[in-house]
């Protein structure tokens, strides 16, 4: 029954196994590495070694380079070195923890010794979302119909609401006049009213039947009257609703423009807010970017809207349950360093914490990027953290200084100025909190020069702003990552609508004079069917007004006659 | 595939007692059924402690790799579901050993689970087979003149070699 060599062949087999493992896993690993990142990138990819590491327990990859496929001599991403250190006991309890990462000479767009083979021409490739800051100044200025498809008008929307609610008004006020008594009927009532007030009583008997038919007359009279009072009820909730329409129309209608009035920058004056037309939309822009991000976390926050599926590589499917003390996240990198080569200089990114639990660990993701002294850039640092707790946390801050901005043409048509210099400083922070978003920074040039067309506003403008030793700018947004609210002020904004007020002035109240008529036009006209409705209720209202009196004068002349002239009749019967 | 035959002729006709067949087919089977982890190792143990057919129970572990991808997306579910259990989350939360045997993770978890069941049933069952293999088909096979032709054929002589 027991096996007396069964140790001996249980080692053999494990050592057997390990031996397989430590030998083959490093090129296995090199293959399939080859393998999936060229199907991903579509050109050639180039691993020199991948080797495994016992004690501590590490995985070493050298000289990674992935070759761009739209330009064969340049990688898209190069390596000279990546290692990683996991822990021992934790990957045995089936945990990725991470104790140390570290990327050497991490490059983009590096040169290829020689050129890579490419095996797809066109490379689905995920749009830059990098921050450019080149592009920061490559803006237009708006105009009043991106305004109009930019703003999300409400008052469009309440204007057919409007509109229809008084149409099917006029339908009802229409079926409510036919609930209203017959005006011959009342005619007929009223001489028959009349008939018997005006007739004479010859005895008791005729007294009493007169009284009966007076009652009979009476309850249809006050049947009538209830269907009047009815009818007028009805007119009077329907007044009340075109009015309440009516005025959630001029509402909506008020704060689009309000709305648009902002956008456009025409609520202050025209000019007081240059720098938001300046920098407000490719500020905004920027922020959006940061949707991007938000999109790759989303599927680790707990109530997050997941990414698209994408079919992955073939793997056995498995998640850890939800235990009720996790020892370690599922995956986490303790430390990461990261050696970035750009602009002609060398970068420092240091990460701690890198895991999508952070509540196991109950400690944020931080992170340092540390820029100096690029040919282009003379410092540039970020710093921050993020944590995925009920929802994403991320503080983010940042320190630029003397950025050289490229030449750059700014606006387009007459407003077309140049940017021929200027070093940029900015200094900032960030703060995000599931989507909402909270950000303020602050933005120089210095050293800035600027040229200018024929246009003469422009000449004043770019003279004005060739004259100040520092351009500064502050920009502040909060709202969701997905729409931004950015407001940008300058102390500039003044000095600049001071200097050139006549001539824009002019300019800007053409534009809102435009922007006006424009949003006029989008709004659906109310004006028919709510006069129509409005007049056929006063009518109506006029009309059953007249008639409830009418019933009520005859209800009460009746009674009064008929009395009267029966205690006359008795009174001179008696002689008295 | 004549050599796996040949194999599995090999063990079916040798001395090897129907029950030793039978349990190296089901602990094939578990360890197969499950990722490779200490677990399968510890069914590896049990295999090469007790004196079941080996070369069996590496034959049916080979095989039942290719069974595991192909139910690994209903395993993993079985094992998700059953994992919800709050006795069951206790228990492993507590216990390194268990995680260990990566049983905190789904898949291993409904492979587990899936082996308990057929352990019992696979081992008996593949026992009562090879019984009536041995009894009742073998000697009533060998009649038969197709056979004797098969015996003369080149399976016949890999299976000669082999001995």
């Amino acid at each position: 029954m027991i096996r007396k060599s069964g140790w001996l062949i249980f080692l053999s087999l494990l050592g057997a196994i390990f031996l397989l493992v430590y030998v083959f896993a490093g090129s296995a690993i090199r293959f399939g590495m080859v393998y999936s990142l060229e199907k991903a990138a579509g050109a050639e990819v180039n691993i020199q070694r991948v080797s495994l590491g016992l004690f501590p327990l590490s995985l070493t990859i050298s000289d990674l380079q992935i070759t761009d496929a739209k330009a064969p001599e340049q990688n898209l991403v190069s390596f000279a070195r990546a290692n990683a250190e996991l822990e021992l006991w934790p990957a045995l309890l089936g945990y990725y923890v991470i104790s140390d990462l570290s990327v050497e000479q991490l490059a983009y767009g590096s040169e290829r010794r020689r050129p890579g083979k490419v095996y797809r021409g066109e490379l689905a490739d995920a749009e830059d979302s990098g921050f450019d800051f080149a592009s920061l100044f490559a803006i237009e200025l708006p105009n009043a119909d991106e305004l109009l498809a930019r703003a999300n008008l409400t008052s469009v929307a309440k204007g057919e609401q409007l509109k229809q609610l008084a149409q099917s008004e006029q339908q009802q006020v229409r079926q409510l006049r036919e609930q209203l008594p017959d005006r011959d009927r009342l005619r007929e009532l009223e001489q028959q009213i009349k008939a018997l007030t005006d007739g004479d009583i010859r005895d008791a008997a005729d007294l009493a039947a007169k009284t009966d038919q007076l009652r009979r007359l009476k309850a249809e009279l006050e049947q009538d009257k209830a269907k009047v009072e009815q009818v007028k009820t009805a007119l009077l909730q329907s007044r009340e609703q075109l009015q309440s329409a009516v005025r959630d129309f001029q509402q909506a209608t008020q704060a689009d423009w309000q709305q648009l009035q902002s956008y456009a920058n025409l609520a202050d004056g025209g000019l007081a807010g240059i720098s938001q037309l300046l920098l407000g939309d490719l500020w905004t822009e920027r922020l959006q970017q940061l949707y991007t991000v938000y999109q790759l976390v989303a599927p680790y926050l707990p109530d997050g809207s997941r990414l698209e599926e994408q079919p992955g590589p073939m793997e056995l499917p498995g998640r850890i349950l939800p235990l009720k003390q996790q020892p370690y996240p599922n995956f986490w990198v303790k430390n990461a360093s990261i050696s970035l080569l750009i602009g002609g200089g060398s970068a420092e990114l240091s990460v701690q914490d890198i895991t999508a639990q952070h509540h196991i660990i109950d400690a944020a993701t931080r992170f340092v990027l540390d820029v100096q002294q690029l040919p282009m850039l003379q410092q540039f640092r970020l710093d921050g953290n993020f944590a995925i707790f009920d929802q994403l946390q991320s503080e983010v801050n940042w320190q630029l200084q003397g950025l050289q901005l490229a030449e750059q043409v700014f606006g387009e048509g007459s407003t077309r100025f140049g940017l021929e210099q200027a070093l940029l400083n900015s200094r900032g922070g960030l703060s995000l909190n599931g989507t909402a978003l909270s950000q303020q920074a602050s933005v120089a040039l210095q050293s800035s020069r600027f040229s200018s067309g024929d246009n003469r506003y422009v000449q004043q403008l770019t003279s004005l702003l060739n004259q100040q030793a520092e351009i500064p700018f502050q920009l502040r947004a909060d709202g969701t990552v997905t729409r931004p609210n950015v407001r940008v002020s300058s102390p500039l904004d003044r000095i600049v609508a001071d200097a050139v007020m006549g001539e824009a002035q002019a300019r800007f109240a053409g534009f809102e004079q435009d922007l006006r008529s424009k949003f006029n036009a989008k709004l659906p006209d109310t004006a028919g069917d709510q006069q129509a409705l409005l007049s056929l209720l006063d009518r109506e209202q006029a009309s059953t007004e007249q008639m409830s009196q009418q019933i009520e004068s005859l209800l009460e002349a009746q009674l009064g006659d008929v009395r009267d002239r029966v205690r006359d009749r008795i009174r001179s019967r008696i002689g008295g | 595939m004549l050599t796996i035959l040949a194999r599995i002729l090999k063990v079916l006709n040798s001395e090897a007692s129907p029950w030793q067949i039978g349990w190296a087919v089901a602990l094939g089977l578990c360890a197969g059924l499950l990722p490779f982890g200490l677990l399968t190792l510890v069914i590896l143990l049990i295999a090469c402690l007790f004196t079941v057919n080996l070369s069996t129970f590496l034959l049916v572990w080979g095989f039942s790799k290719a069974l595991l991808w192909l139910l690994a997306g209903r395993l993993e579910q079985l094992g998700w579901s059953f994992g919800q259990q709050d006795w069951l989350l206790s228990l492993l939360s507590n216990s390194e050993t268990l995680q260990l045997l990566h049983l905190h993770h789904s898949l291993t978890l409904g492979g587990f689970l899936l082996s308990l069941l057929i352990l019992f049933p696979i081992a008996w069952g593949t026992t009562r087979l090879v019984l009536k293999y041995r009894h009742v088909l073998m000697p009533h096979l060998s009649k038969w003149k197709i056979v004797q032709l098969l015996k003369a054929s080149k399976l016949a002589q890999l299976y000669q070699k082999m001995n």
